[in-house]
């Protein structure tokens, strides 16, 4: 019995049997992994990937610091099972850099605006506004907000992250930054 | 001495943190991973109030994964109780084990500790521990607190009632009753702040690590305060008898020497404070309970006889806003099982358990009276304040040290000839009462409410009556009535001054009648007071005599042999930006660029003792000060081996960019690294203490908003909201904007969305943030903050704190400017708390249930 046979063994004797195999993509590398199936994406980024730039706010899908991208699109990893993410590409906070570490330009924006404070919700703001960004290259004030309200941040009063964002549009716009 | 200075602060230079923090980086303490770590959860009372009969965990115990179970009669014999601290005369504290095992006193109350493989198996087994309880009558409001006829939940208090005390203030010929008397008009009004909680997006947590070797502990915390941590961490568990203790005693002389050597200079430095101590305070907890004695000399001898001290590393913090300076019972419990498994342990708190039993604040009743005369000259006040503690006393500090600051900052920036208020804090069955951002904020909101109440009676304006009654400049050198000295850095009426001119209220008053037409009603609020941030000095003894030693930081700074510039702090940055702010401080004075000055934080391996670590509005001023006087000391080291070394004068030596040299020749200079090797020397090290030196140290501000209500939906918005602020010189100013935005932010929260919410059996109602609303980018709306820096004469660390007043203005200036929006319905608002349904109520758009 190899050990993956025998820690699945395990795990299954541990929970009653519920074990998935689940692939995905993360940050450009193709990932299996053998999971209970209750565990969370989040969980399984976080444990599994070692990623832990993805932080845990809430667990219930309210605070947004969880945010990763599904195909592109903006979702809360404690909210959806790892096994849901079977044949998907995730990108979180530790892939939005570029390979030499030359910032994303939000992540740039983020900091000359002097975007964050405490910093855990970020990796869900910079995740959340990548995915705005790409969507909608120059958004007003006002949509930024509106896109941005299902992420909360204690410490800011917001302004800044705002602030962070309209920086970014400049940026990517290729003006001055 | 030439300056010399790269000139960094006032500057909004970028964030040093942000290079780990916005690529993922950072290290937060749920990152922290030790092989072979056990995780934990905590089984919670369901019930508010009850008698545990029975608790079986014989199935649990059983269940996979698990490797143990804590229960509350299991802790009771391996850990000590919270003591008492900060006693105060007729205050009684009462102490309490890390779990409940007899008693269970609030919804969350903790009863058992599970530790299992995942901790998905741990919540598995949770379910599986039988608990009997037998419910109790409960006590779930102030009114409730109050009365006689209401089971007890401390069995050796008097009731309910914790801390009854009256503080009297009257430094004229006249009495304050005579001042009432003599005065045209008595004023009197009855608010009330509903409960709130801090909520930072990181909730609490903690990986107790235990090396597999030699048992020895590291503590990763999520803590404002590591060295609190670990004193409290160390006394409070791995409880024996004396005679073991003794035993201990002799053995470990090492080890308990190097546990007390940090603490060493810090009883040094403050002998005289602690002599200053209140023994009254002492005698109120001892007639109420004297197990407190027993206790304390089994901690004292535990503590000096153990075998081995833990040590604490805290990370990167996501916020705390005071809730994180409270040493946590679940801290305890995860120490106390880690010692005894002899294994690594984790907890990270859910959010659902942070909204029960992660902090809870601000629940206050406030009865004020004011004596005025016909043409608004103020003569006295009298305040009534209750404080609903909850069921366990935050420790180190909560309720009572709230209570002993709104003594001395109740009257705020204006005259009075007597002031006197009387203070209870009652028990109840709800969460625990925590410092939260501007603990004693209330006296704000109460008095700028009830100021704003006064001018309304006296048909003046809001901004005349404050004008008429705000000290001025031309009293100045003077002192609040309640004792701490005011010099000019008590700005706050030129603040309201500046506020005014910023504000068209010709304009406002255009848009005001326009808006009508649409059912949105316009109102404009003011608020001004000052803070102690951290206070002159002497400002604490007129607190809680022997608190002035709690302010005390130390700073070390270093040029180690390769040149490179470490510096120490004892503070513990949560989102602040220590690491930037210092890092201005001290690369201005060492003559080195920011991204040469490292900061060590929150390891108490290598930085200096502090007992409160950050909270109170001492990072900038205290923490900042320690910083400069300990790398201004390096420096003269510097210069003084430079002068040698270069044969001229310590006067002509200059430091620029890291390079030391005579002035004028730059060329001929050498590196840290190259003085030191070329001077045979080890490096440069200072190590500095500082608790303020008469700079000021009050932070004042005045907010001004414009509030829009729609009465078809009851939402109010803000049109304009702005914040004069003086907190003497910035270090940087980006910085100082988000913490004024951010604390405007949480009064916005306070006032129209967030309320830690019980029924009538004190059952939490808002346990999930679909009850518990943070506000979003769509409500929080841009905030101005103006800037006055005003100097303190012969002040020369003359920064002041800023991180806790935008909290504390807020509320006042929302809720007066609401009620300005509603005066045509003859509104008056008592509540600090205004969702739509109360904003309908108040203007008669619904009747109230």
């Amino acid at each position: 019995m190899t050990d993956t046979q025998s820690s699945r063994l395990a795990a299954e004797t541990a929970t009653g049997g519920s074990i998935v195999d689940v692939s995905f993509t993360v940050n450009g590398s193709a990932t299996s992994v053998t999971v209970e199936a209750r565990r969370t994406l989040s969980d399984v980024i976080r444990e599994d990937c070692e990623l832990t730039g993805t932080h845990l706010g809430c667990e219930h899908g309210v605070c947004g610091a969880c945010t990763v991208l599904v195909d592109g699109q903006p979702s809360r990893s404690c909210l959806m099972l790892a096994a849901q993410a079977e044949g998907r590409d995730i990108t979180t906070i530790e892939g939005l850099a570029g390979p030499d570490g030359e910032l994303h330009p939000v992540q740039q924006a983020m900091m000359d605006a002097h975007g964050f404070q405490c910093a855990f919700c970020s990796p869900g703001f910079l995740m959340s506004t990548v995915a705005l960004l790409d969507e909608n290259p120059d958004p007003t004030s006002e949509e930024i907000r509106e896109e941005l309200s299902g992420n909360l941040c204690r410490c800011t009063g917001y302004q800044s992250i705002v602030d962070g964002v309209e920086r970014a549009v400049k940026i990517m716009k290729g003006g001055s930054k | 001495m030439s300056a010399n200075t790269s000139g960094l602060v006032g500057q909004s230079v970028k964030r040093v943190e942000d290079d780990r923090l916005l690529v993922g980086n950072g290290r937060y303490v749920a990152d922290v991973n030790p092989p072979g770590v056990l995780h934990a959860v905590f089984l919670r009372s369901p019930l508010a109030h009850a008698t545990i009969t029975s608790i079986d965990a014989t199935a649990a115990r059983r269940a996979p994964g698990v490797v143990a179970i804590f229960t509350g009669s299991d802790m009771e014999a391996i850990t000590h109780p919270f003591p008492p601290f900060a006693m105060q005369p007729d205050l009684y504290t009462p102490l309490y084990y890390c779990l409940s095992s007899t008693t269970v006193r609030m919804v969350g109350d903790p009863v058992a500790l599970v530790l299992a493989e995942s901790r998905h198996l741990a919540e598995d087994a949770l379910e599986l521990i039988e608990v009997d309880y037998e419910p109790l009558d409960t006590v779930a409001s102030i009114a409730e607190g109050l009365s006689p006829t209401k089971p007890q939940l401390w069995e050796k208090a008097n009731g309910n009632v914790l801390y009854d005390h009256v503080h009297t203030f009257a430094p004229g010929n006249e009495s304050v009753d005579a001042v009432f008397a003599g005065a045209d008009r008595v004023i009197t009004e009855r608010l009330s702040c509903p409960r709130q909680s801090n909520q930072p997006m990181e909730t609490r947590g903690s990986v107790v690590e235990v090396d597999p070797d030699t048992g020895h502990m590291t503590i990763h915390n999520a803590t404002q305060s590591s060295h609190m941590l670990r004193w409290i961490g160390a006394a409070l568990t791995g409880k024996q008898s004396t005679r073991e203790a003794a035993k201990g005693i002799i053995a470990n002389k090492e080890r308990r020497k190097a546990f007390l050597a940090g603490a060493k200079s810090f009883l040094k430095e403050n002998a005289e404070g602690l002599k200053a101590q209140d023994n009254d305070g002492m005698k109120s907890q001892l007639k109420a309970d004297k197990s407190f004695l027993k206790h304390a000399n089994l901690i004292g001898v535990g503590l000096l006889g153990k075998d081995d001290y833990p040590d604490v590393v805290a990370q990167d913090i996501g916020g705390g806003f005071g809730a994180k300076g409270s040493i946590a019972r679940e801290d305890v419990a995860l120490i106390a099982a880690a010692g005894e498994l002899g294994r690594s342990v984790k907890w990270i708190e859910d959010r659902v358990e942070n909204l029960m039993d992660g902090g809870q604040a601000r629940e206050e009743d406030l009865t004020l009276s004011i004596a005025v005369d016909d043409d608004g000259t103020f003569r006295g006040l009298k305040v009534d304040l209750v404080i609903d503690q909850g069921a366990y006393p935050g420790f180190p500090v909560g309720a009572p040290l709230a209570s002993a600051i709104m003594k001395v900052m109740f009257p705020g920036s204006y005259n009075w000839d007597a002031f006197e208020m009387r203070s209870r804090i009652v028990a109840t069955n709800k969460g625990k009462y925590v410092a939260y951002r501007g603990p004693w904020a209330n006296e704000t909101w109460a008095r700028e409410r009830m100021v704003d109440i006064v001018a309304r009676a006296l048909k003046m304006s809001p901004a005349e009556i404050r004008l008429k009654n705000l000290i001025g400049d031309d009293q100045m050198p003077t002192a609040m009535i309640t004792g701490p000295k005011i010099d000019e850095t008590m700005s706050t009426k030129k603040t309201l001054e500046r506020a005014l001119e910023l504000l068209d209220i010709d304009q406002f008053e255009r848009d005001r009648d326009t808006a009508l037409a649409e059912n949105h009603y316009l109102g404009l609020g003011i608020a001004s007071y000052h803070e102690a941030a951290p206070g002159p000095p002497g400002y604490w003894e007129c607190v809680n005599p022997g608190t002035e030693t709690l302010l005390n930081e130390e700073a070390q700074a270093t040029v180690e042999t390769d040149g490179s510039v470490v510096v120490y702090t004892s503070q513990m940055p949560h989102g602040q930006s220590h690491e930037t702010t210092y890092g201005q401080i001290v690369a201005d004075e060492l003559g080195v660029a920011i991204e040469d000055v490292k900061l060590v934080f929150g390891d108490t391996r290598r930085t200096p003792f502090s007992i409160l670590g950050t909270g109170g509005s001492r990072g900038g001023p205290i923490g900042g000060g320690a910083m400069k006087y300990a790398s201004r000391a390096v420096r003269e080291q510097l210069v003084d081996a430079a002068s040698k070394l270069l044969e001229a004068d310590v006067a002509d030596i200059e430091i620029v960019n890291g390079n030391v040299h005579v002035a004028g020749v730059p060329a001929r200079g050498v590196t840290f690294a190259e003085l030191i090797a070329q001077t045979a020397g080890d490096g440069f090290e200072a190590t500095r203490s500082y608790r303020g030196k008469g700079d000021g140290g009050w932070s004042v501000a005045t907010h001004a908003c414009i509030v829009d209500v729609d009465l078809d939906t009851g939402k109010v918005t803000f049109p304009r909201y702005l914040v004069v602020e003086d907190c003497g010189p910035i270090i940087n100013p980006a910085i100082v904007d988000g913490q004024v935005r951010g604390g405007v932010a949480q009064g916005i929260g306070a006032v129209l969305y967030e309320r830690a919410t019980y029924d009538d059996d004190a059952n939490l109602q808002s346990a999930t943030y679909m009850d518990y609303l943070i506000p979003t980018s769509m409500e929080i709306p841009e905030i101005e903050v103006h800037h006055m820096e005003t100097l303190s004469p012969g002040g020369e660390n003359d920064f002041r704190g800023v991180g806790e007043g935008g909290m504390i203005g807020a509320p006042a200036a929302i809720t007066n400017a609401i009620e300005d929006a509603l005066s045509p319905f003859g509104a008056r608002i008592t509540s600090q708390y205004l969702p739509p349904t109360k904003i309908l109520e108040l203007a008669g758009v619904i009747s109230p249930d």
